[in-house]
């Protein structure tokens, strides 16, 4: 349903600071991805793949570069991955800024790229004829990336830009403090956007971007992705002609752990001119392809929060309290947040909603779980994966996410494949395991001085 | 892919004023199969939206069109038949635009049987329950009065801007209405809007995807059980204002000023200028694209901003789609300019006390001169040979990427039938790679100009009175930077910097307007 779709895409854009894909449409049960992943390897570690797909002379070319907010370890350079994905398009010795437009726009390809927690992609959509160029000029800015320290600090201030577009809302205000105030150690600390002090101080940083490039844009960091009208020969034999020349690095970061949260956490915003908002954010698990968690936890969130699920139908349809209620656990390389969000419609209601919301989460640790509610969400989340995966870039979206994840294409497989077997008992398990009180963030949106939960 | 077109009925003619009181018109098909698709595509389009809505009753189509996809039918009730749709993971929902409301339904081929009853039900007989009604006018409310002031400034100016180029017609509101008009609505008002608005006169069936011969004919046969609608929407003739008009939206800790420029232009993609006019349009500003002059200038070379586009129809979500989408067809049209939020004074002497702690104004003034400065040359100079050439090269492979899914085809298809086109984009190739660069100056000179335009501008109100005053008296706005991007500006730049500062703006009233009366 449209609606559920949109508040989940919501809450997953909560998360990101470009994120283009929602957890919503992820997961499928059996058959799992439901084409040919062709892969393989140049020496150096890039890693290639091809999916053909019947998109007659269209293509999508993406590379993922498995570094994103998460890899900003030092402290003043939170933002950086992101401010790196503006400064590759730069330009190089062989085409400056202006020839790598002009070389774009001759392609008539859709181009651009956009950073999360975990990635980078950089992605094309275009004639598949245009194959050739396309990985030339990709592979070019790649390995020669050479920008003037003026252009790094003009860069800067288009990305404070960006930053002032998207702190116009309130919810990107909000999830800013929730990561704040959820890890103390990991990186996740801060948004892909970067602290805003961080941001403002980017333009002093030309030598430390050299550092980041020289780390991260690497062989062994990235994988190349094409889906479309394409062969896997073709895409093999055009990788090893741009890319075999590219070296690779050493650079392994230094994560810290995050220590067990011991107690719940509160954020709140007074803001009296905007509609009152819970989010409720507890530890979650590290993507993992082999443990059902995440898709015992997904399955869970999607019946809890299903428009027909009880408690949506009592908040949302038969009480009127709430406008929209959400959730879904996030699918990131290292433990993150699972949150559920809710749009209130009188602040006062607020601890209501949380105290209701909360006895779901407890309810689901012990009541027995329906048998056919639980083949029926099985199946509802293989249709909406089935019916997304229908375009070239949409497919490539799709798969680019297990790519950062684990670094392996074929994960995507692995991973839907265990969707099968989750039984009643992983769920409450699941929910035993990540719903604990201790664990959680409380981040709200009211016109008082406090959300009134705490 | 093969694409077959069903012309059922020839009575339903084009546009919106077409609409007739002869009975019993059946509804056209359009359709677009795809024997191999997973999944299947319905669309019903009917010629009724928001420039419909009666006076004082500014939302009703955005209502009526949402109660029908959010309810229950006469067979199950919504609870019902949301626990009968959740494992089939069926995707529907409306869109109500100024002349057009589609409903679209996507679902997979597996389902096509047991979900049908239910695309009929809704359609046909929908359950309109005071409390599906009480919930969702609430969200309306809701989105017109807080929502839209504070989630996205880029779409606040927008929709501030249409307030304005169509002020005192019924295409001045937002779809989603105003704040009086939606709290006027009743649930009867929602029901005869229902029965006025969605009939088989007026409505044009979509399919693609993977549907066998007789489904096209049942729902045919079905819809043709809707009456005769006897609304349309009252599409306005907007004028240009003499000279260039600002509306200043004063708001609370706003970090940037938004800016949106406009003014009417009589072409459309009915007209075979549009494509020439499209050349022009993508040279100076690609929606999110980093060609564009407006782009280059304002973002590449003086890092201003986040981007600066150019548009010559409505473009949906441009803050979230990087492709244009179907469903928003207008025939009342105009050309705008956006620029993405710029610094203001306050943020700028925070950041760079040394050298901006003394400045008044933000950076709204020069980019807005900056962009009209542009926009002015291309018709004073018109595109180069060279120019004319790279962008016409682009857009015929960037204009395939339009329909990249069996819905967004589909969608087009059906706009196309709007402009009383077979299929606009197919043709559009066509037209482009006839186009002759004169075709292109000549459809500049005589859409755009930059004398008489409305200017709308949302920011803080720290900014507000000192960015209307240099408005109001055509002072010269230096651009304001910091000294670690001036110090390696090329001095192309600068002088065009000087240019910049003192490039008269034929401002001819300037006003600031408090958030709180917007919408109202």
């Amino acid at each position: 349903m449209k609606h559920a779709f949109r508040s989940l895409g919501l809450a997953a854009s909560l998360l990101t600071a470009a994120a283009p894909t929602t957890r919503a449409q992820q997961a499928a049960a059996k058959g799992a991805f439901p084409y040919a992943i062709e892969q393989s390897q140049l020496p150096n570690g890039l890693k290639i793949v091809t999916v053909p797909y019947a998109s007659p002379g269209l293509a999508s070319v993406f590379l993922v570069v498995r570094a994103g907010s998460r890899d900003e370890v030092e402290a003043g350079k939170t933002g950086f991955a992101h401010f790196f994905e503006h400064v590759m398009f730069r330009g190089t010795e062989k085409y400056s800024k202006e020839q790598y437009d002009e070389v774009l726009k001759s392609l008539g390809a859709a181009a651009n790229a956009n950073t999360s927690l975990d990635r980078t992609v950089y992605h094309m959509t275009g004639n598949a004829r245009m194959l050739d160029k396309m990985l030339e000029v990709e592979a070019d800015r790649f390995q020669h990336l050479k920008y003037s320290e003026h252009d790094f600090k003009t860069e800067a201030g288009a990305v404070k830009g960006e930053y002032t577009k998207n702190s116009a809302s309130l919810y990107t205000q909000l999830n800013e403090k929730v990561a704040d105030a959820a890890f103390d150690q990991h990186t996740y600390e801060h948004t892909t956007m970067g602290f805003f002090k961080d941001v403002v101080d980017m333009p002093n940083q030309y030598a430390y971007s050299k550092t980041f490039f020289d780390r991260f844009y690497r062989p062994e960091y990235t994988t190349l992705l094409v889906v479309g009208d394409v062969k896997a020969a073709e895409v093999n034999q055009l990788a090893q002609k741009y890319f075999s020349g590219w070296q690779r690095g050493s650079y392994v970061p230094n994560m810290k752990a995050e220590p067990a949260q011991t107690a719940p956490r509160y954020v709140h915003i007074q803001n009296a001119n905007f509609p009152p908002f819970l989010s409720l954010s507890y530890k979650g698990p590290a993507f993992s392809d082999q443990s059902k968690d995440l898709p015992a936890l997904d399955v869970l969130m999607t019946m809890l929060f299903a428009e027909n699920s009880e408690l949506y139908q009592q908040l949302v349809v038969k009480e009127q309290k709430v406008r929209f209620v959400g959730g879904a656990p996030n699918m990131t390389r290292d433990p993150y947040l699972t949150s559920i969000r809710a749009s209130v419609v009188k602040a006062d209601d607020i601890p209501y909603v949380k105290q209701r919301i909360v006895q779901a989460l407890e309810d689901a640790k012990t009541k027995p779980i329906d048998q056919k509610k639980l083949a029926d969400t099985k199946s509802a989340l293989k249709y909406g994966n089935l019916m997304s995966l229908d375009a070239p870039d949409n497919i490539a979206n799709a798969l680019s996410e297990f790519i950062w994840l684990s670094g392996d294409a074929q994960s995507v497989n692995r991973y839907y494949g265990l969707y099968d077997q989750v039984t009643a008992a992983d769920i409450q398990a699941a929910a035993q395991k990540y719903f604990v009180p201790e664990h959680l963030t409380v981040g709200t949106i009211g016109p008082k001085d406090t959300g009134g939960v705490q | 892919m093969k694409q077959t077109f069903l012309r059922a009925s020839l009575g339903l003619l084009l546009g919106a004023a077409t609409i007739t009181a002869r009975p019993a018109l059946a509804a056209d098909v359009v359709e677009l199969k795809q024997p191999n698709a997973a999944k299947v595509v319905v669309m019903l389009r009917f010629q009724n939206g928001s420039a419909s809505d009666p006076k004082g009753k500014e939302g009703l189509a955005y209502l009526t069109s949402q109660l029908v996809t959010e309810g229950g039918t006469k067979e199950l009730t919504a609870s019902q038949l949301k626990d009968k749709l959740y494992p089939m993971a069926v995707r529907y929902g409306a869109r109500t635009d100024k002349e057009v409301t589609t409903f679209t339904f996507e679902f997979h081929r597996d389902f096509l049987d047991q979900f049908y009853p239910v695309l009929k039900g809704l359609m046909l007989t929908p359950s309109f329950t005071p409390e599906d009604f009480a919930r969702l006018k609430s969200n309306q409310l809701n989105y017109v009065e807080q929502v839209i002031r504070a989630s996205s400034d880029e779409d606040y100016s927008k929709f501030a801007l249409e307030d304005q180029l169509f002020r005192g017609t019924r295409y001045q509101h937002m779809t989603r209405g105003t704040a009086a008009g939606v709290q006027s609505l009743t649930l009867d008002d929602v029901k005869k809007f229902y029965a006025a608005a969605y009939g088989k006169n007026n409505l044009t069936i979509g399919l693609s995807g993977n549907y066998p011969e007789s489904f096209v004919q049942k729902l045919k046969k079905d819809m043709d059980a809707l009456p005769t609608a006897t609304v349309k929407p009252d599409v306005p003739k907007a004028a240009a204002p003499k000279g260039v008009q600002v509306e200043i939206v004063s708001k609370p800790d706003a970090l940037g000023s938004a800016v949106y420029a406009g003014f009417p232009i009589e072409t459309t993609r009915a007209k075979d200028d549009f494509a020439a006019l499209m050349v022009a349009n993508s040279f100076l500003g690609e929606h999110r694209k980093s060609y564009g002059k407006l782009y280059d200038k304002i973002r590449t070379a003086r890092s201003m901003n986040y981007g600066d586009y150019s548009y010559i129809e409505w473009y949906e979500a441009g803050g979230n789609n990087m492709l244009p989408v179907p469903g928003v067809p207008r025939h009342a049209n105009y050309a705008s300019i956006w620029i993405r939020p710029v610094q203001i004074a306050e943020g700028l002497r925070k950041q760079y006390p040394a050298e901006l702690g003394d400045l008044k104004v933000g950076q709204a003034p020069f980019a807005l001169r900056l962009a009209l400065r542009e926009m002015d040359g291309l018709v004073k100079n018109g595109m180069s040979k060279e120019d004319f050439e790279l962008t016409r090269t682009f857009l015929r492979s960037y204009t395939k990427l339009y329909g990249l899914t069996s819905a967004k085809q589909l969608g087009f298809l059906l706009d196309s039938k709007f402009y009383g086109r077979k299929d606009w984009l197919q043709e559009l190739d066509g037209q482009l790679a006839k186009l002759t660069l004169d075709d292109v100056n000549k459809a500049i000179k005589k859409y755009w100009q930059v004398q008489n335009m409305y200017v709308t501008i949302v920011t803080d109100d720290s900014e507000a009175q000192p960015l209307a005053e240099v408005l109001k008296t055509n002072t010269a706005s230096p651009m304001s930077y910091a000294k670690v991007v001036r110090e390696g500006l090329p001095k192309e730049i600068l002088a065009e910097d000087e240019q910049v500062a003192t490039y008269k703006l034929n401002v001819t009233n300037v006003k600031v307007v408090d958030t709180k009366d917007t919408f109202k």
